[in-house]
Formats: structure tokens, sequence, C-alpha cells
């Protein structure tokens, strides 16, 4: 290619590739050779046989019950005659098979195949491990209700139908994970959520192609339009009530089997400043509740890049009374203020992690060790000052505050960067990061609605169970950003 | 998703583009140029500006929401039109450049005086470019975040309410301009107000429910309210004298403010008014590209608006020193202000002619 041609080719836009889809394949009849090929070699693989009425049984040990394999399997074929089979099979749960893949897929979900005759049947005799449900560890609440989300999937669905008793509540089954092959469950109210998002969110979850998808987390990544972006934009919670109030508010919801955490869709950016323990509360406790955040949010980005701005360039910011203590301070430390300032965020951030890693009984260890080392003997060495051990340890603190721990460290990330700026331009530097940060989001958005909602696209009514939450009598439709069909509270319309 | 701007957001982008670091010398420019109780002159010109407004109105009714594009090239010949296209992107992209440069020579005058002023205007174009490449409905959110972080600065105002005094205003109208002709004076004030004429490059992007001239009114509007109140209090505050000797009253004004826990507070709310100066820049250079796409519609995305971030880059080596910046500046915004009246009047005259060659068309018929 010539230099011009070259040049061309970069501005001109040519015709897009077109993308040729694949035929699924078709399978072919489930065979007992065929399937005792697929699972030779694993010492779980269960091969029964029940020459007297030429029956022929396969399941994985490890995930089947005793009882159910009792009950579906060994006593039914144990004296049974090819004719009493036959009536053992035509029960509702033993289920014909006719394509192979499906046949090897339910052996994997606990199922038992049956191979009579030509005919292949599927039951289901497994027995899911997991832990009884508990509390959610990383999203604790004051008052409210305390159980979380296990690892099943199936208990996960249950408990949610228990707290929503609507038959409007619909899951559909889909499937991710080349290798891992992992449940996931779209729960939405039909009526409620717009039939649009369901779809679109199907879709997505459709083309996912990764070996093992084996979290929420993990799947949203997937689907999410940014993703390159630093913040979340699918709301994650361990929580059965807030999955339930993000549900009945027209969202929709997403389970993934051996993830003790729901996601749900559209999501706003404020979204993720409210918990739902501001719900329990007094309206006007938890409008304060909700201020709170966002003022630890600004504190979170600002407050140490402020310090560093300050001190670097603009000294003439700091009242007279406090310039003395701030320079006393400030006069032992050999470095910069950015350097001092980058220093003792990524202490901050050193001690958070080992804190999270570490078990509780160690953990405590580590809250010690790291007060008095980055408390004390810091400031008495010389190598940073008071002051910005408050401003750090400020910002540490409010970013806590924030519900969800993935926009939390999200915020705590972005951080760094405004730190940075300032230190290389002072409050212009500081104001040109946070416009940085502004201008990406508003680029982003979730299921096609405006990650600002409801401060752009601007909407007053939605602000008031945002910003603050307001009464319940003043809360009376739903979210625009839901896109409802059914946007007036209260009312379930048929 | 399609989304279309919304009237609120239309505003706030208007507000954005006009309300820029004009607003730190719009006291002395308007007691330079107009004399005592400039304020109710700057009343006048906002209501001139409005009228300009509803020259475009008429714009967007008789063409039916069609692009001035779409309006030109239906009777005029493309040889005719590319050039002037041409021409307007280039023009564009030096406002556009001199808008962004002087709020950073203006800012070198409180700190960072020995940094390198190009330095940090790459830093500010790189902020244009993302803010560029985004669509214009995006643009108008991230002004609207933006137009909520400027607007509380207004109440700082309220801190001079001890030391306002009426007789400061005077008795007297229009007294003791600085000298010059009456109109070059009042359209150096008018120049505050450009930024308006934008809305024609948004006919596109805006359907019927967006109520595209309500947005602009409101926020033209909004504008001139904060400038009359930012007006007022500085007239109140200074006296006369005072106001036409100081470059940037605004500035002094920000520092007589002393909290318990800040100082000179201008060095926070001066920086706060980039945005505005970004938003300024980054819709001139979305002006200057709608341009350069009609005349070439099939480029692969972001490569224009790199091209066109850069010309802003360049020229602003342009001007060096804050005087020049100056000068080239209002030389331009002159120019604009002649662009803002002549294109509307121009675009009513070729639908005239349209109207009217249809209608004999089905005379003939």
């Amino acid at each position: 290619m010539d230099i011009f041609a070259k040049i061309k080719h970069f501005f001109v836009a040519g015709e897009q590739e077109k993308t040729t889809v694949k035929e699924p394949e078709k399978n072919e009849h489930p065979s007992l050779e065929h399937t005792i090929r697929q699972f030779e070699n694993s010492m779980d693989f269960i091969h029964r046989t029940y020459p007297h009425c030429k029956v022929d049984v396969i399941y994985l040990a490890f995930l089947v019950g005793n009882d159910q394999l009792l009950q579906e399997i060994i006593q039914p074929f144990t004296d049974a005659d090819e004719e009493q089979v036959k009536t053992v099979l035509s029960r509702s749960q033993y289920v014909v098979v006719v394509d192979s893949k499906e046949c090897i897929n339910g052996i994997l979900n606990g199922k038992a195949a049956v191979f009579f005759r030509d005919s292949t049947y599927l039951v289901d005799i497994a027995k899911p491990a997991g832990r009884s449900i508990e509390q959610s560890e990383t999203e604790t609440v004051i008052s409210g209700p305390h159980d979380g989300f296990v690892e099943n999937i199936g208990q996960n669905l249950g408990v949610l139908r228990q707290r929503l008793k609507s038959s409007h509540l619909k899951f559909i089954k889909l499937e991710v994970g080349e290798v891992t092959k992992n449940v996931v469950v779209i729960a939405y109210i039909e009526g409620l959520a717009n039939q649009e998002i369901v779809d679109e969110l199907i879709r997505r979850i459709q083309r996912i192609e990764y070996n093992a998808v084996t979290d929420s987390n993990m799947l949203i990544q997937f689907i999410d339009e940014n993703p390159n972006s630093i913040f979340p934009q699918f709301m994650t919670t361990e929580r059965p009530d807030a999955i339930v109030s993000k549900l009945v508010a027209g969202r929709v919801a997403g389970f993934v089997d051996g993830s003790p955490s729901g996601f749900t869709c559209p999501t706003a950016f404020f979204d993720f400043f409210s918990s739902p323990d501001d719900y329990y509360q007094r309206w006007l406790i938890g409008t304060a509740l909700r201020v709170l955040r966002f003022i630890g949010f600004l504190i979170t980005i600002s407050f140490t890049a402020f310090y560093v701005s300050v001190t670097t360039y603009h000294y003439e910011m700091i009242p007279h009374t406090m310039l003395l203590n701030l320079t006393e301070s400030r006069a032992k430390v050999p470095f910069p203020p950015l350097l001092e300032a980058l220093l003792m965020e990524t202490t901050i951030e050193l001690l958070r992690e080992a804190g999270a890693r570490l078990p509780t009984k160690v953990g405590q260890t580590i809250g010690i060790v790291g007060g008095i080392v980055i408390g004390q003997a810091a400031v008495q060495a010389g190598f940073t000052s008071n002051i910005l051990i408050i401003a750090v340890a400020t910002s540490a603190i409010a970013s806590f505050v924030i519900p969800s721990y993935i926009m939390s460290a999200s915020i705590r990330l972005i951080r760094f960067g405004l730190i940075i700026m300032a230190g290389i331009l002072g409050n212009l530097g500081l104001l040109m990061a946070i416009g940085m940060v502004v201008i990406h989001l508003a680029g982003v958005t979730n299921m096609g609605t405006s990650y600002l909602t409801p401060l752009a696209p601007i909407n007053f009514k939605d602000m008031l169970d945002t910003y603050i939450r307001g009464p319940f009598w003043a809360l009376r439709s739903r979210p625009t950003i839901v896109r409802t069909p059914n946007k007036k509270i209260n009312k379930m319309r048929k | 998703m399609n989304e279309k701007l919304s009237a609120f957001h239309i505003a706030t982008l208007i507000y954005m583009i006009e309300n820029n670091i004009v607003l730190f010398a719009l006291p002395r420019l308007v007691a330079e140029n107009m004399g005592t109780n400039g304020w109710v002159g700057y009343i006048f010109l906002a209501l001139v500006s409005t009228g300009n407004i509803l020259l475009y109105l008429v714009v967007y009714r008789m063409g039916k929401g069609r692009s001035m594009f779409d309006i030109l090239e239906k009777s005029l010949s493309k040889w005719i039109l590319y050039p002037v296209y041409a021409g307007l992107a280039v023009f564009y992209i030096m406002i556009a450049s001199f808008v962004g440069k002087n709020f950073f020579l203006i800012f070198q005058m409180i700190s960072f005086q020995t940094s390198n002023v190009m330095f940090i205007f790459l830093l500010f174009c790189i902020m244009v470019y993302f803010l560029l490449i985004k669509p214009v409905y995006s643009i108008g959110k991230a002004a609207t975040v933006f137009a909520f972080m400027t607007w509380w600065t207004l109440l700082l105002t309220s801190y001079q309410a001890r030391e306002w005094k009426l007789v400061r205003l005077t008795s007297y109208f229009f007294e003791d301009p600085a000298g010059g002709q009456v109109l070059h004076n009042w359209a150096e004030v008018y120049t505050s107000f450009i930024g308006y004429e934008l809305c024609i490059f948004l006919f596109p992007y805006v359907n019927k429910k967006s109520k595209l001239f309500k947005g602009v009114l409101y926020g033209h509007l909004l504008t001139a309210l904060a400038q009359v109140i930012v007006l007022l209090t500085a007239f109140g505050f200074f006296s006369f004298q005072q106001l036409q000797s100081l470059l940037y009253p605004i500035i002094d004004m920000l520092d007589f403010i002393e909290m318990p826990f800040i100082n000179r507070v201008e060095n926070l709310v001066f920086v706060i008014f980039v945005f505005g100066n970004l938003i300024s820049t980054t819709m001139f250079s979305f002006a200057s590209l709608s341009m350069v796409k009609r005349i070439f519609p099939k480029t692969r995305p972001k490569r224009l608006e790199f091209l066109i971030v850069l010309g802003v880059f360049i020229v602003g080596f342009y001007s060096k020193y804050l005087s020049q910046s100056e000068y080239q500046l209002r030389r331009v915004l002159f120019t604009e202000i002649g662009i803002a009246f002549i294109l509307p009047m121009l675009l009513i005259m070729v639908l005239l002619i349209q109207k009217l060659r249809e209608r004999m068309n089905s005379h003939e018929h």
C-alpha cells in the first residue's frame, strides 16, 4: 500500500466486514457407549447395570443424594421386569432425551441417565452441596433482614420466591461458560420490567464466549457496554431484600449458580450510594445518611488531592491560624507533598488489602500495627505530616461509607489520579481531573440508559429517591431509568 | 439508544457556552464601554441577543427542523458551499483555540507563572478531544454536571452584601465610557453572549419533544440573569473608577471572602470556570466538526475529531501573551457576532426563495 492509500485508509471508513453466524451443529442421539466414553477415567463416574431388565444407569457420585438415588433408581429397578420398567419410566420425572449433549449436561448437573432399550431418560437425583443461609459479610445492615444469598442458585431463587409472592415473577434459565456451563437465571416481574431490557440482557448473556464464568461480578463484566470503564455498571448485592426492592421498582435481576450475589440493571451511578438500610429508618434519617454518603464521596476523591494542591501551590488559601500548625508539621518532612501523599495512600491501601485477605483474628493485629506505624511512628520519624495523616485517614474512612464495595474500590483508585494531577497543576489539575471523570461518566450507559440519571438527563422526581430518601408518600412513581410500562407505584396493572 | 437532547440540557449547554471566563472581566468591560450603570445597557443587549435567537427560531420553523446544510445545499452548488464550510471550519477552530487559551493566560496571572502554558493547554485539548468524540447528547450531559458545579459560586455574591452600597451605582446612566465609538464599545460587551448561535448546529440532534428553542432561550436568559447578578454586585461593591481600572474585578471580589477554614477562594472558584471554557471550546470545535463532516462524510470515527483538536492546539501557539490573546479573541468574536446575525438572515432568504420556487412550480403544474 502506498502512502496515500494508507492515509486514505486511516481516515475513510470502509465497508464493515460481514460476520457470519455459525449454524449450531446437530448432535447425535445419546448412546450408552458414547456417554461412557465421555466420562471414563473419572473416579466419581458410576455405571450401574440391571441386566435382568436391560437397564443401564449413569451418574456422578458426588452430585447425587443417597435418598434420591434410592428412591428413583435403586428401588424401582432392582427387582423389576421389563414391563414394570416401562411403567416406571412413564412417570413424569423421567424425561426422554434425544440429544447426547443434553444427556451429558444433565449428568453434569446431578441427574442420572437411564438407558433402556433404544431410549434414554434423565431423572433428577441431585443433592446440592453448599452452606446454609447466613448473614452477608460484605453488606451488613443494623436494622432490617439479615439473611444473605448463598452459592446455590436454587436456594437463592427459593428465598426470592418466599419474599416476592407474585405469579408475575418470572425466572429465565440460561447457560454460560464453555467449560463450566454455569446456570444463569434472569428474574423479573412481568408487567413491571421493560421487556426490551429483559430481551437485551438475555441476548448479551447468550453471546458470552468464555471458558468459565463463576461469579455475578464476573458475568457483569461480559455484558456491560463500557468494559474499559473503571466504574461498575451493574449493581451487585448479596441481600435478598435489596433484590426484591429492585425487582418491584421494575428492574431486572440476574443470578449465577455458584455465586452468592445477584446483579440488577439498569443501574445509574448514584444508585451505588443507597443502601436497603435507608428504607428501614425514618425518612429524615435515611436522607441524612444519603447526604452523608455523598459528602463521604467528595471527601474520598478530593481531600488528599486538595491537601497536595494547597501545600504545593496554594499556601495563601490556608487561614493564618492554621498556617503555623501546618508549616510546623510539614517542616520536618523531606518529601514534596505529592510523594508524601502517594506514600501514605499506598500504605493505607496495603493495610486495607491485608486486612481483607487475613483471617479475622490476625486482621486485628494488622489494625494495631497499621495504626501505630502510620499514626504515630511515621510522623515522629519525620516521614509525613500530622495533617496529611488526618487527610488520608478521613478519605479512607469516607470511602468505606459507600455501601457498594466495588464502587468504593473504583473511587479509591481514581483518587490516585486526582492526587497526581493536583501535584502537577494544583487546584486546576484537581478540577481538570474531576472534569475528566465527569466526561467519562457522561459517556457511560447501562442497558441503554444514562449512567448519570437523574442528574443528566435531569429528573426531579427521581431525585427524591436518589439524593435524598423521600418519605414513602412522596415516592409515587417508579424510576424513569427502568422504562417500566407500569409507572405508578402501588398498582399492579393486569 | 439514539437519545435526543432535552430542553434542560440545551439550556445548560447554552449556559455553559456563554458563561465562561469573560464573566471575570465583565464588570470592567461594562464599566469601560458603557459607563455608569452599564448593567442597564447589558440588559438591553441581552434582549437584542434574544431577538437574534428568535431569528434562528424562524429558520427552524421555516426549514421544518432541517439542518443548515440541507437548506443551503438544496439551493446552492456544493462547489460554492464547500469552500465556505472549510473557511468557517477553520474560523471555528480559531475561536475554540482562542477561547481556551485565553483562560490559561489569565490563569497564569494568579498562579503557575513559570509553567509552560502550552503544556497546560495540551491537557485541556485532551479533555476537549475526549468530549468531542462523544455524541452531542453526552456533551450535553457533561455540560449539565459542570453547570451544577458552577452554579453554587453565585451564592458567594452574598458575602459582598455587607459592603454593598446603593450609592456606588450613582444616579447617572452611561456616563464616562472609556472612549471609542459607541457601536464598537457595545459590541465589545456583546461578545459575552456569543455562543447561543451554535444552536443552529443542534438542529439534527433534536426532535419536537426536545423543545430546542425553549432550551436555548432559557439557557440564554439564565446566563443573562447570572451575569446581571454579578454585575449588580460588582457595581455596588466597587466604585465606578475602581471598576474601570481593575483588570478582573471578580477575582478581587472573591479575594475579599475569608472563611474560617479557607481564604483566597478565587484560587478555587476561578479554576472551576475552566469548565465553561471547556464547553465553549468543545462546542466551537463541534461546529467546526459539523462543517468538516459535511465535506468528508465517509470518515472513520474519531479521526476528524483528532485533527480538529490538533488544529485547536496548534492555533494555541499563536497567542503568546494575555494582551495579544485578548486582542485576537476580540477580533474573532466580533466576526462571530456578524456571522450570528448574517447566517440566519441568509438562511431565511434562501428558504423564502425555495418556497417561492415551490409555489411557482406548483402553479405551473
